[in-house]
């Protein structure tokens, strides 16, 4: 007993701590934070928010139009190597010969006119203020693995080598054949791939999650042929399907490609609802809800669609990466966005044929879609995840 | 059995039916008529071309025309190029399309599925992870950019083969690889996980605990079961890579089927568009059948004729 006397009462401020109390976890709660502690899916997420960002804040920021031509300044690299003038400044010859005057920072000021051409000796004269430049291509024909490939003579002083390499600075990731600004062609790229992509996959949600509980909902005879229907449509090669649609609608521009991906990609989700909804009707408190008199309007949309919401949610977020793959294919083949306007698919399109020179030109659209696709699929694979029951860990 | 045969087909060809006639009208909604050109042509040579196709007689007679001339396999003529069989021109061109489609399935398969086991079975090792790794690229880059890097890498920076046209057995890399990356990377994932979850069953703790030798267990438990999804997907997928090949057969310069629908819708060739439509549906659907048929021998659990789920 006398150890009794070491024991203290405890005041009840402290007593609550010991009770573990804290908000009870909803289903999308506990989802995002199981999302939250999945570092791929978080990553995917970052990406999707940049490219959402890169596509409607983007072109507000640049100072070009994705349509507006300079001929002068075509087939421009993302880097220069620059050779000295003297004092005057520096230029940058181009890969097709022509002699760009820029700034030791990379900034182009301007493009210097070929005066004569001496073929003989194969060099160049090229003129800037009253003064010539001439460009010497006579190297390589007498050391084909010389150091040198061009020099560059301007009043008497013969540069061989450039004096260093810059970044463009006025084309920050090059020019086009046309000289268009890549970067900016890049940001309408993404802003119309994305628009397409979410377009058609709200089209596809709208139409699938209609088609699908209606179909699972009422069952029997309407059930059977919505679904022969679906089978029918199944059976078919979608990607034909959206060419013909394509060529049916003659002209091809944004909402032409909506209209024919949100038309025929919906079935799979039409499937996927309807499963959904089958398994979800006999439960309880369906039961409940037409006891008390609830109307099948409601019950679809009130009790049987959020409850199948999650599987819904997962193959959204995977068909926006197959919405984008389709159009850069559309476009790719030339059925797609039409030009001037700017889309991933068209852009690889037109760098195809200058690939060996500009490898580049299409690099970039490529590299956009394959980082694009990558986050969403990201995302799509952690979400799957978080919100399958089957995978919980507590 | 029988029974689920014949309904099968006779629902082939009402699909087959529908796609058809779908197309038919399609065609005829057309904007701009078939000989719509960006010079016109004169009024007179419009006329002798409608009466010689046909397009004067009433819409449904033409479709009567038209649904006879498919049972008989006969597609008509080419409406831009002078006495070309459209027939022909896909008896032609698709058996090489074919052949492509069947090299890159073969290479998924044989690729595929034992990356998928390989990465199942040394999970979270470094094999896991770099096949993984390559698998997540290869089903993020669309097929024309593996075309494209294979084309001026392998062919142009190292001049190794040639890259257009299929005149060598080389030629056919690339292709192959441009038609196979997405599937095989998604096949080895699909393998992996689906063996992985295998793995874990309690059944298969049962049969090593039995004293059967783990090559055993794994060939004759594990990767029976872990197969079925896997060839659940690889049935569709061939058939849409046979009829998919579009864009690698322009890039790579081959004269198969793929180019020469891309080439029709582009040169609005209603006649080749029609022909190339139907026939793409009849392989898929029939594709698909066999898929069909093909699971009731591996999986003795999938009964024909029944649906699952309700």
């Amino acid at each position: 007993m006398s150890n009794m006397r070491n024991f203290n009462f405890v005041d009840s401020s402290k007593k609550r701590d010991i009770e573990q109390i804290r908000e009870s976890l909803t289903y999308w709660k506990d989802a995002w934070r199981r999302l939250k502690s999945n570092w791929v899916a978080m990553v995917g997420l970052i990406g999707v928010i940049f490219v959402i960002l890169f596509g409607f804040v983007g072109p507000l920021l640049t100072p070009y139009t994705y349509y507006e031509q300079v001929t002068d300044f075509s087939y421009l690299p993302p880097s220069f190597e620059i050779y000295e003038l003297g004092e005057d400044g520096y230029v940058f010859l181009n890969g097709d010969y022509r002699l760009l005057l820029v700034t030791e920072k990379g900034e182009i000021i301007e493009r210097l006119d070929r005066v004569r051409l001496d073929t003989i000796n194969r060099v160049y004269h090229y003129e800037y203020q009253g003064e010539d430049i001439a460009v010497d291509y006579s190297y390589r024909l007498y050391e084909p693995d010389g150091e040198i490939d061009f020099t560059v003579t301007y009043k008497g002083i013969t540069s061989e080598l450039p004096v260093k390499t810059v970044w463009n600075k006025t084309y920050l990731l090059g020019s086009d054949h046309l000289g268009r600004d890549i970067l900016t062609r890049l940001m309408f790229g993404a802003r119309i791939s994305l628009t397409i992509a979410f377009a058609a996959a709200t089209v596809n949600l709208l139409i699938g999650v209609g088609y699908g509980s209606i179909s699972g909902f009422v069952g029997g005879t309407v059930d059977n042929i919505m679904m022969r229907i679906v089978d029918i449509i199944n059976s078919i090669p979608l990607v034909i399907y959206v060419i013909l649609l394509m060529v049916l609608l003659d002209k091809s521009n944004m909402w032409t490609i909506i209209l024919a991906l949100g038309s025929v990609y919906w079935v799979g989700m039409a499937r996927l609802v309807r499963g959904q909804i089958l398994s979800l009707k006999d439960q309880e408190f369906v039961l409940a809800a037409k006891v008390i008199g609830v109307s099948s309007g409601k019950i679809i949309s009130r009790h049987l669609i959020p409850n199948a919401l999650g599987p819904i949610l997962v193959s959204l977020t995977m068909m926006i990466p197959s919405a984008i793959f389709t159009e850069a294919f559309l476009s790719f083949i030339g059925i797609g966005i039409s030009a001037p306007e700017a889309s991933w698919g068209t852009m690889a399109n037109e760098a195809i044929q200058l690939m060996e020179k500009y490898p580049y030109q299409l690099l970039l659209p490529s590299l956009a879609i394959g980082i694009t696709v990558l986050s969403f699929n990201f995302v799509g694979d952690g979400l799957r995840s978080a919100l399958d029951p089957r995978l919980r860990k507590g | 059995m029988r029974n689920y045969y014949i309904k099968r087909i006779l629902s082939a060809i009402l699909t087959l039916f529908i796609i058809a006639t779908v197309t038919f009208f399609m065609m005829k909604l057309m904007p701009g008529g078939p000989f719509a050109r960006e010079r016109p042509i004169q009024p007179e040579i419009i006329e002798l071309l409608e009466e010689k196709y046909n397009l004067n007689d009433p819409i449904f007679v033409q479709y009567y025309k038209y649904m006879l001339g498919i049972i008989k396999f006969d597609f008509g003529y080419s409406y831009r190029e002078l006495g070309v069989n459209v027939t022909e021109q896909i008896l032609l061109k698709f058996p090489i399309s074919l052949r492509l489609g069947l090299y890159a399935t073969i290479a998924i398969i044989v690729l595929g599925i034992p990356i998928g086991i390989v990465s199942a079975l040394r999970e979270n090792t470094w094999v896991d992870h770099l096949a993984m790794f390559l698998a997540t690229i290869g089903v993020t880059i669309p097929s024309f950019v593996v075309a494209v890097v294979y084309i001026s890498l392998v062919a142009g920076q190292l001049g190794w083969v040639d890259a257009f046209g299929l005149d060598e057995w080389t030629s056919y890399i690339g292709p192959v690889l441009a038609l196979a990356a997405y599937s095989l990377s998604f096949v080895s994932r699909l393998t992996r996980s689906s063996m992985l979850e295998v793995l874990r069953q309690d059944y298969m703790r049962t049969a090593r605990a039995n004293g059967l030798p783990k090559v055993k267990v794994l060939y004759k438990h594990a990767l029976k079961n872990a197969l079925i999804p896997v060839v659940t997907y690889i049935g569709p997928m061939f058939a849409s890579i046979i009829t998919g090949s579009f864009v690698v057969e322009r890039v790579f310069s081959i004269g198969g089927i793929g180019k020469y629908y891309v080439e029709s819708v582009s040169n609005r060739d209603y006649t080749m568009i029609m022909a190339v439509t139907v026939f793409y549906a009849a392989i898929y659907i029939f594709m698909v059948f066999l898929v069909d048929i093909a699971y009731s021998w591996i999986d003795p659990r999938i009964k024909l004729g029944k649906t699952s789920g309700e």
